[in-house]
């Protein structure tokens, strides 16, 4: 049955064509890099070690989801069962963590669990010298951040899709006299199938291009994923061609693996038949206390010791040089702070603005055309891994007649928006989703156009999930490093970028009191993505 | 000439072909009624514009308007699930399809139609607050309010409890009555099409079965179909009831069989010796269950009957006979 005009194709296709131009430049300047090399291509195809390389990328990525899905589905399944002062909170603040930029782990942990750290400090104050802790730069420094930025994803999710479940057939093996531990395994745990997978698949996916980690935590080249090698064979090595042919491997590995696990389908509608929390009391709330003191003690800690090292030196002096050296405009590095923080806010408005405006027309035009290769063609650059994009931009820039610090800009936009582009989507997509045809149907029996009707129906009901969408983007625009990193050429200095230059200089003092701004911004940008509520839900 | 014409409408389904022509008169309300899956709302979308994939042809006030876009047609629709504009309160869903009409009007016009469904003063409520009524009859405004030249209403009441759509089916019989707007309404319910409308056309199966009024549909259908698709009744075989050696099918309405008459009249059929197996008390009497030989008949009665058996009376010339 032919419902629509054309309109929301004519709509979803101006986006399309910028996304996909926007994209294929950087994809295709790598291709053509790549097989410029003659026979460089077919050697890193071939070579062991790119093999390895990615037996480790894999292994890295598959046991972070794997921690990450397992510790989070004890904590979910409570959570979504029992309500309790403070339920709300954990919950709010799980899902704050998916804007948490990735360097403020990195700078968290190096404060927190580093060498010289205050979790080793404590300890040797107390064993009096003999005792420390050894977690960084290792395996398992890597494992543990990104379990550290994971769980909460996947507690999140996992959470609300037991919470939006209906537990009728729970209630019912209950009736029937199975145990608690039988009804979760026998009910609970094939409804929750699918949605542990795709958690699982998402997880591996955000982990499998690691790179600011793997750098800054791995410490070694042992552990080096292929986003890590790219950048090292690029801008160490000084071998553009190799790290062409190992983005363009890469590249292909990750769009087989997006294809494999089917990300961008469509997702079942949750029934709307009731699930009922119940209040916990005597043991239940016992157990709800300690499992939020346990989050909270493993989520917490990294971050409040940025706050206080901002303030406080290494030896525990409170000092405000920090601050001052951002109000006073001292230059860091190949910038001043305050030029990175203007820079971060810029970069960050533009390239979501655009982000949230050509995502909203793809989303809706997939939608309302049932085509499921819009939303396909915007998942892929989460195929090419940000330092590789910012590669494929490098080579765009290094082509162009002239470059300034306009160009740089520009440049960095792009990527940003590209990178953020399959995010920005997939927040705008359920609200499109939401969106009843019948309304749009409706407004032309009463005489209004497709237009018309987008305009003044649909648009408005899709504020909420724009504005999500634009405060997801802008977050993760915020803390984009790898593609900044990767081709800015020192002309474009991010608060991100400054934050891991200064812990390279181990200015974690700076550093922190940057990141405790970056953290401000996202904070805030995240509380006004979440006001505001669906206030257009249809009943 | 008729006002709406839908000619030779077509579309193949895997289980049914929907394949159907009537017309309906200026200022009617004809009532589509018919079992799930016989294509009542299939229909309206193709007469809304809204599926454009069904052959034929409509003529509206003698105006081909087969190739006419939805917007174009000035057709108006009342959904099942109400299908208000979220973004937009009362007052602006009511006023969404009034064009080239000066503001100073439309608020003249909304308040007037707000009356008109009872909820004077809800302009300026949002359309989430409503209750199911409520948002309803908004509906019903919204729609009124573009002055449509035909209004579709596709099974309006299904989403209400019954109590609710007694008295909504009530104000829709008064918006037609007040307005004249020539109305086509949906519903799977014998009861609300009986209630509300001039005529009725029974669909089964993409086709249509009879139209008539529903006076004559209830006491004249043209086929079981349609007699069982009315009313309760009982299939007796003619034979049973007949001298003569007949292979045709009589069709009885509860309310026709008498049981303990206590005045026969000449063209009454006795049904000796049925057995009242039970009974139901249904409000206004009870519904009874005979058997009478080998049949199952159901009769209607006023007063509580005794589990005995009875004599059962049926005017010959209310049995509907039909050929088998």
């Amino acid at each position: 049955m032919k419902r629509h005009d054309g309109y929301y194709r004519r709509m979803a296709l101006p986006a399309l064509i910028i996304t996909t131009v926007v994209f294929i430049m950087p994809v295709g300047a790598v291709l053509l890099r790549a097989f410029s090399s003659g026979s460089g291509l077919l050697e890193t195809f071939t070579d062991s070690y790119t093999w390895r390389l990615l037996a480790f990328t894999v292994w890295e990525s598959f046991l972070s989801a794997l921690l990450s899905v397992l510790l989070a589905i004890p904590f979910a399944v409570f959570f979504s069962r029992y309500t309790f002062f403070g339920r709300k909170a954990i919950l709010t603040m799980s899902d704050a963590a998916f804007a948490l930029p990735a360097i403020l782990a990195v700078l968290g942990f190096v404060i927190f669990y580093g060498n010289n750290g205050m979790v080793n400090n404590a300890l040797r104050t107390v064993s009096g010298g003999r005792w420390s802790l050894k977690v960084l730069y290792s395996f398992k420094a890597i494992i543990l951040a990104h379990v550290y930025l994971n769980f909460p994803v996947a507690f999140s999710l996992i959470t609300s899709s037991l919470s939006s479940m209906p537990d009728a057939e729970e209630k019912a093996s209950r009736l029937l006299g199975a145990s608690e531990i039988k009804t979760f395994l026998r009910i609970t745990v094939p409804k929750i199938r699918g949605t542990i997978l795709a958690t699982f698949t998402l997880i591996f996916l955000f982990c499998f291009p690691s790179f600011l980690i793997v750098m800054s935590l791995g410490g070694n080249p042992r552990f080096f994923t292929m986003e890590a090698e790219i950048y090292k064979r690029t801008y160490t090595d000084v071998n553009p061609s190799g790290s062409a042919s190992l983005a363009l491997f890469s590249f292909l590995v990750m769009a087989l693996l997006l294809v494999l696990t089917g990300y961008g389908r469509q997702e079942k509608r949750l029934s709307r038949s009731r699930h009922t929390l119940i209040k916990a009391t005597g043991g239940k709330l016992a157990k709800a206390v300690v499992l939020c003191i346990i989050i909270f003690l493993f989520m917490a800690p990294p971050m409040l010791s940025i706050l206080y090292r901002a303030f406080f030196t290494k030896d525990g002096v409170f000092t405000l040089k920090a601050w001052t050296d951002i109000a006073a405009r001292a230059r860091s590095g190949t910038g001043t702070s305050l030029n990175a923080i203007v820079n971060s806010i810029v970069i960050a408005s533009g390239s979501a603005m655009i982000a949230v405006s050509m995502a909203s027309a793809i989303a809706i035009g997939s939608v309302r055309t049932g085509s499921r290769f819009a939303t396909l063609l915007t998942s892929l650059p989460m195929a090419m891994g940000s330092v590789s994009m910012g590669l494929g931009f490098s080579f765009i820039a290094a082509r162009m007649p002239f470059r300034n610090t306009v160009t740089s800009y520009v440049i960095v936009l792009a990527a940003h928006t590209v990178v953020i582009m399959p995010f920005a989507v997939r927040t705008i997509l359920p609200g499109a989703r939401r969106i009843p045809e019948r309304l749009s149907l409706a407004a032309k029996t009463l005489g209004g156009d497709s237009r018309e009707a987008y305009r003044l129906i649909e648009r408005p009901m899709l504020k909420p999930y724009r504005r999500r969408a634009f405060a997801f983007a802008f977050a993760l625009s915020l803390g984009e490093v790898n593609a900044t990193l990767a081709l800015s050429e020192g002309r474009v200095t991010t608060i991100p970028i400054l934050i891991y230059k200064m812990i390279n200089q181990y200015n974690y003092q700076g550093a922190s009191a940057l990141a405790v701004i970056l953290l401000i911004i996202a904070i805030t940008m995240f509380a006004i993505g979440e006001t505001g509520g669906d206030e257009y839900a249809v009943s | 000439m008729p006002y709406l014409e839908c000619r030779n409408l077509r579309r193949v389904f895997h289980h049914f072909t929907l394949d159907i022509s009537f017309s309906m008169e200026k200022g009617e309300l004809l009532c589509i009624l018919g079992p799930s899956g016989s294509g009542k709302s299939t229909l309206l979308s193709a007469i809304a514009g809204i599926d454009s994939s069904v052959s034929g042809q409509f003529l509206l006030d003698g105006k081909d308007i087969t190739s006419m876009p939805v917007q174009k047609r000035r057709i108006g629709m009342v959904f099942q699930d109400f299908s208000l504009f979220p973004s937009m309160n009362v007052e602006k869903n009511i006023q969404y399809g009034m064009r080239d009409v000066p503001s100073e009007e439309r608020e003249i016009i909304t308040e007037r139609l707000l009356e008109m469904v009872s909820l004077p003063g809800y302009g300026k409520r949002r359309v989430n607050e409503l209750s199911g009524g409520e948002a309803q009859r908004i509906a019903l405004a919204r729609a009124v309010a573009a002055k449509p030249s035909i209004l579709l209403l596709d099974e309006p009441m299904s989403a209400l409890d019954a109590p609710l759509r007694k008295r909504l089916r009530s104000t829709i019989r008064q918006i037609h009555d007040q307005t004249g707007i020539t109305m086509l309404y949906v519903t799977h319910d014998r009861e609300e099409a009986f209630a509300i409308a001039d005529r009725i056309m029974i669909m089964r199966s993409g086709k249509m079965e009879a139209i008539g009024t529903p006076q004559e549909l209830y006491h004249n259908p043209p086929s079981m179909f349609v007699a069982g698709f009315t009313g309760d009744g009982s299939v007796i075989p003619m034979s049973y009831i007949s001298d003569k050696v007949t292979e045709s099918i009589g069709f009885i309405r509860p309310e026709d069989i008498i049981i303990n008459k206590t005045n026969p009249e000449d063209d009454d059929i006795v049904l000796h010796d049925a057995t009242v197996t039970g009974y139901e008390y249904t409000g206004g009497g009870y519904e009874i269950t005979l058997r009478f030989r080998d049949l199952q008949l159901k009769a209607f009665s006023t007063e509580r009957p005794e589990l005995v058996s009875v004599d059962a009376f049926v005017s010959r010339k209310r049995i509907i006979e039909f050929n088998s």
